[in-house]
């Protein structure tokens, strides 16, 4: 094939159009041995992703301006064929980022949907599809190329520019997991430069990282104690999260549990794969970006960068993530702080699947922790059991309605010194997950299972009420002579459900516990009496509320680490600028004004000062949740 | 965005502004969007979209379901975007001035100047094919029917600007567009 019909092709292919000759494989031949155009269709792909990129809240409503004209008789020169007069301009957003932008603090982009019908209809529906997909991975294997966009402040004065690495990963459900990161010259792994290795096998955790290291004058090479360094965890709790196994490289669970569809961006064929593309952002990521650096440290991302994520249209396994620089005076100061020097719409990351085989045989080599000494070792307390002999394991919950096809996985006990005798039980099924940790010696003062400092009650009708963190991911219960937490990969709603299935009846927590100041939003509205919700912001779970006298918190958390807080009190003018690096915007049609260091946007209205603070949106999208606020 | 409910139309048609309210809120986002990318400038596109709108609604008696109301409309779009292409081509012979190529989006923080100054840069009938695939997610058959053109023009529009716009993306000296305009950071401090 040449290489101008080769183009002529990708072209068709990016819209979906390219039906018989030349096919699919014969361009992914073409592809295959041609550098030039393998980079002109990831051209075609960052146009996509800069063309449909908008910032948030930009888009007008010129709805009330056209009835308007409308009802004035206005048919735009119908009748004596004259152009229409200028239009009166209403729009407050614009306004809005216009001032923002004088202020030094531009609207934020993400993406838009498509105006149309997604092309693919199974990326409609891509986190449901994430959610649901989780039960049918049982193994994986695959190998990664990795670039990215060094940063100076990073590496040091004269790296680099680009650093490549080959990763590879070898997963089996539901917690055991190999990861090796290599640095590579010239597309060969180089062992005098960076690499990193992450084992987990059940209880077992490891790590180590080998850096690399400038010689000093007249030593040939660095002693290897300065540039390797590892630790490891034994006695490791079923699905840990503090030796945790970046599971979400396998299956982006925490990207997309609480997300809107993402707007999708066709379909493409990778390593022998049928992938499904979305735009997401690099916070929404955050799970799989951090699950690879576990192994080797990468270079920091904007929380608003966008992303291209490309899954396996079947098990939805990420198998190639392009993330790009984010546009906007916000970003480019972020940027120099870093020390980062790439322009908007620079690929600064790129991960890409060359090998997958998803559910094959895996090599029980690549996941065996490795029997040398580690720099240091942690002890994580928790010894196994085998069924119920133990009577703390015994006194552990077990719901009675457990989702299909979960079977029973690790149990045991975890006791710190001094600290309460704690019983788990976990299940799994493939990846998905599920723990019940329970305790009768829980001291009090807050609840039991580390669920933050936002929780949500929850109605769990017999099972009385219980207490889920802002991400709905665990669910605690104080009841009367015991303590227990649920926690799991699946979504909100279903693991209220094993929640309500415990044979327990959770009640209130005390009034001195931290948590007693939490409330529902009807609680905190009538503390507030016009208290506005963020019910119709699109992406975010249910808010985690708190009531404090006439000051009302509600906390959202959305997919990855996108969240923010809405706070509400009683008072008729800001307090005084806390940063000093305020800027004025306009919200809401009143003024307000934002500060890029504390992410905060505030104003008042109706006698109440208004607070929206997030460090993983943008002023855009906090200015596009401002304008879709609404009352109670 | 969903197939539009045949009775709103009619109602519409038939005066009913509530029911064209619904029919605008349902259409404006990409229509504005097109716009925006076809001029180069987000407050020129609202004027335009308005304009848009009243065409659509002086016309929608003539609407005759041949197609589907949101390919009309942007008919609609993009006729008047044209329109503005061509009036503004006009002031700028009557100034008698160097005609700049249409006006891009340099305000104060507006995103991506440097896509819309590349697009600007295309021929008006390569932009507006590209944009109604790639902004729109339109099918090429339905490009087709919006621009009045063989499918084959839209396939060859599509590929020949596109091809325009990677070689401006790979080339760090674009052909035509500097990419390193100065003065586009907006450092002001209130």
């Amino acid at each position: 094939m040449r290489c101008d019909d080769a183009r002529v092709a990708a072209s068709l292919r990016a819209d979906d159009e390219l039906d018989g000759a030349p096919t699919r494989a014969d361009l992914d031949a073409h592809l295959a041995t041609c550098a030039g155009c393998r980079s002109f269709e990831d051209a075609l792909r960052g146009l996509r992703s800069q063309l449909r990129v908008e910032p948030v809240g930009r888009v007008p409503d010129v709805a009330p301006a056209v009835t308007a004209r409308l009802r004035d008789g206005d048919r735009s020169g119908q009748a004596t064929g004259r152009r229409p007069r200028p239009p009166a301009r209403r729009r407050p957003l614009a306004v809005a980022a216009a001032l923002a932008a004088l202020a030094g603090a531009t609207a934020g982009a993400t993406f838009v949907g498509l105006g149309t019908e997604p092309r693919a209809p199974a990326a409609a529906d891509v986190p449901a599809l994430v959610m649901a997909a989780q039960h049918d991975i049982r193994t994986l294997e695959a190998r990664y190329a990795v670039t990215e966009v060094a940063v100076e402040g990073v590496r040091g004065p004269g790296a680099a520019a680009t650093r490549t690495f080959v990763a590879d990963l070898t997963y089996r459900a539901p917690e055991t997991l190999g990861l090796r990161v290599q640095e590579t010259t010239a597309g060969r792994p180089d062992v005098e430069r960076a690499a990193g290795e992450l084992i987990v096998d059940g209880d077992r955790w490891w790590e180590a990282t080998t850096r690399q290291c400038s010689p000093a004058a007249g030593v040939a090479r660095c002693p290897d104690e300065a540039r390797t360094w590892s630790r490891s965890v034994a006695g490791r709790e079923p699905f840990a999260t503090a030796a945790p196994v970046p599971v979400d490289l396998v299956s982006p669970v925490g990207s997309f549990a609480l997300a809107a569809d993402p707007p999708p961006l066709g379909e493409r064929d990778l390593a022998g794969h049928r992938t499904l593309g979305v735009a997401v952002t690099a916070a929404q990521v955050a799970p799989i970006l951090d699950g690879l650096s576990a192994a080797v440290e990468l270079r920091p991302v904007h929380p608003t960068d966008p992303v291209e994520l490309w899954l396996d249209a079947e098990h939805l396994v990420p198998l190639a993530l392009v993330v790009r620089a984010a546009d906007g005076p916000e970003r480019s100061r972020w940027a120099t702080a870093t020390g980062a020097s790439e322009r908007a719409g620079d690929v600064i990351l790129r991960l890409e699947a060359t090998t997958a085989r998803i559910n094959g045989p895996v090599d029980r080599d690549a996941v065996t922790v490795p029997d040398r000494e580690p720099s240091s070792s942690v002890d994580g307390g928790f010894r196994p059991t085998a069924g119920d002999d133990d009577p703390v394991v015994a006194g552990v919950p077990v719901p009675t309605a457990l989702p299909e096809g979960f079977e029973p996985h690790r149990s045991g006990t975890v006791a710190a010194p001094g600290g309460p005798a704690v019983g788990v039980r976990s299940w799994s099924d493939g990846r998905a997950w599920l723990t019940v940790r329970a305790t009768t010696e829980w001291p009090g003062g807050r609840l039991f299972g580390d669920l933050g400092p936002d929780v949500r009650p929850v109605d769990l009708g017999a099972a009385g009420v219980g207490y889920a963190s802002a991400d709905g991911s665990r669910i605690a219960l104080h009841a009367a002579d015991l303590d227990a937490v649920v926690s799991g990969s699946l979504p909100p709603d279903d693991l209220r459900a094993v929640a309500a299935g415990l044979d327990l009846v959770g009640v209130a927590v005390p009034d001195h516990w931290a948590e007693a100041a939490t409330a529902t939003v009807a609680e905190a509205a009538a503390a507030l009496p016009g208290l506005l919700t963020a019910r119709s912001a699109d992406g975010f779970g249910a808010p985690a509320v708190r009531a404090d006298g006439e000051t009302v918190t509600q906390a959202h958390a959305g997919p990855g680490q996108r969240g923010f807080t809405l706070t509400q009190r009683r008072a008729a003018v800001l307090p005084p600028p806390a940063t000093g690096d305020e800027a004025g915007v306009e919200v809401r049609g009143t003024a307000g004004r934002y500060s890029r260091e504390r992410g905060e946007l505030e104003w008042v209205e109706q006698g109440v000062t208004v607070s929206l603070r997030s460090h993983s949106l943008g002023l855009g999208e906090l200015l596009a949740i401002a304008e879709r606020l609404e009352p109670a | 965005m969903h197939e539009t409910d045949p009775a709103l139309v009619r109602a519409a048609a038939a005066g009913d502004l509530r029911a064209f309210e619904q029919i605008v809120r349902d259409h404006q986002q990409p229509v504005w969007r097109f716009l925006r990318r076809m001029l180069g400038d987000g407050t020129a596109a609202e004027d335009v979209a308005q304009e848009t709108f009243l065409r659509v609604y002086r016309r929608l008696p003539g609407f005759g379901f041949e197609s589907k109301l949101s390919t009309w409309i942007f008919q609609v779009a993009r006729n008047a975007g044209i329109d503005e292409l061509r009036a503004r081509e006009r002031q700028a012979r009557l100034i008698g001035a160097v005609s700049p190529p249409p006006r891009s989006a340099s305000g104060p923080g507006e995103a991506r100047v440097e896509i819309d100054q590349a697009l600007a840069t295309l021929p008006v009938d390569q932009r507006e094919a590209l944009l109604l695939v790639e902004v729109l997610g339109l099918r090429y058959a339905e490009a087709a029917t919006v621009l009045g053109a063989p499918v084959g023009t839209v396939k060859s529009r599509v590929f020949t600007a596109r091809s325009r716009l990677a070689a401006w993306a790979s080339a760090d000296d674009g052909p035509s567009v500097d990419r390193r305009t100065p003065g586009r950071e907006v450092t002001g401090e209130v």
